[in-house]
């Protein structure tokens, strides 16, 4: 097994105050950090987290480009969205509307990339149990139908927050690896 | 001749991806089965040295899945100054290899560098690099 060291930028999108920011940052912090005051995500931020993959020898170092949506179009932020590699759509379980906005934002970064990107939907906020709306069997039809794989989670209570983060990076180490195959087969 | 090989003394100073299973050592091995392979993102670059300074001809490269690439050439006996010689846009090619062919009549280089600005994909590859050229006597 070789050692190698893949890079990808995942992109998330999702509706204002879903969570996506206390995500990374949890994520990020190897979970010692859930962001105490509310600050909105203005422009863009790039948080740098390697994720190493058991049972192999290799590393995947996701450049998680931390969006505000606005800046989509704009010329300066061209460079993340012409090739994004991965993208997480987020929601909140609680929030009917974020929820419904999953698909819009899904097909924005789809149109941005001629190539199939591992795309992964998450509904965040699952500790406020007492107010949730979406249903987990909805929100997995909706990824199902749209090719994404689906996790739930909560930033506040640090729960299953690395799952989405380790598909995507998984995800991304096979598809280098199948396309070693076609490589190799090239001068075949 | 061609220049760029392992064999004449042609050394790849530095590659911007590193799979040690593919490494960018087997772009001047000679061969097209190997391969340097890159493992994500763009722009991706190497530079290519040659034992001394040389008169150019022809540039080839044989690629997967690469869009926009420059070649730079450098004169100084350290890799520094390049300037540009080429800026192609290659086109996509199915289930082979790209090849393409520059004529660089009448320049010279210490170095090359080759920057791949884009990709038809997440990954691309480079199988072999052939510069005919000479020594500047
Ligand atoms: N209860 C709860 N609140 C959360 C969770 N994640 C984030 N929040 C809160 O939701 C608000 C918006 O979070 P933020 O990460 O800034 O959202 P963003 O706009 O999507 O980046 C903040 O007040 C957070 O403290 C969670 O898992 N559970
Ligand atoms: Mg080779």
């Amino acid at each position: 097994m070789s050692m190698m060291h893949l890079l990808t930028h995942p992109i998330i999108v999702r509706d204002a105050a879903v969570g996506k920011s206390a995500l990374t940052q949890v994520f990020h912090s190897d979970g010692s950090h859930f962001p105490k005051g509310y600050s909105m995500t203005i422009g863009q931020e790039i948080c740098v987290k390697s994720v190493s993959l058991p049972e192999t020898s290799d590393t995947v170092e996701l450049f998680i480009y931390d969006s505000a949506g606005k800046e989509m179009f704009a010329d300066y932020a061209a460079q993340f969205w012409d090739h994004p590699s991965a993208v997480m759509v987020v929601f909140d379980v609680n929030n009917e509307k974020s929820f419904h906005s999953c698909l819009k934002w899904f097909e924005r970064v789809k149109n941005k990339s001629s190539q199939h990107i591992p795309a992964v939907l998450v509904g965040n906020k699952t500790d406020l149990m007492d107010r949730r709306i979406v249903t987990t069997e909805s929100a997995k039809s909706f990824a199902q139908g749209n090719g994404m794989e689906y996790f739930e989670c909560s930033a506040k209570s640090q729960e299953n927050v690395e799952a989405p983060f380790k598909f995507l990076a998984e995800t991304f180490r096979k598809m280098y690896y199948e396309r070693l195959e076609v490589m190799k087969s090239l001068a075949a | 001749m061609d220049v760029a090989t392992a064999e004449s003394g042609a050394q790849i100073l530095l590659a911007t991806s590193s799979d040690s299973g593919n490494p960018p050592e087997n772009m001047i091995d000679g061969r097209l089965d190997t391969f340097w392979a890159s493992t994500g993102l763009y722009p991706q670059e190497f530079i290519l040295s040659f034992t001394t300074l040389v008169n150019l001809k022809t540039i080839k490269v044989n690629s997967f899945q690469v869009k926009g690439l420059k070649i730079e050439r450098s004169v100084q006996q350290e890799p520094t100054d390049f300037e540009t010689l080429k800026d192609a846009e290659l086109s996509p090619s199915d289930a082979s290899l790209q090849t393409e062919e520059y004529k660089v009549d009448s320049s010279t280089a210490k170095h090359l560098r080759f920057i791949i600005t884009s990709g038809y994909d997440h990954f691309f590859s480079v199988h072999r690099l052939s510069v005919e050229g000479s020594p500047v006597s």
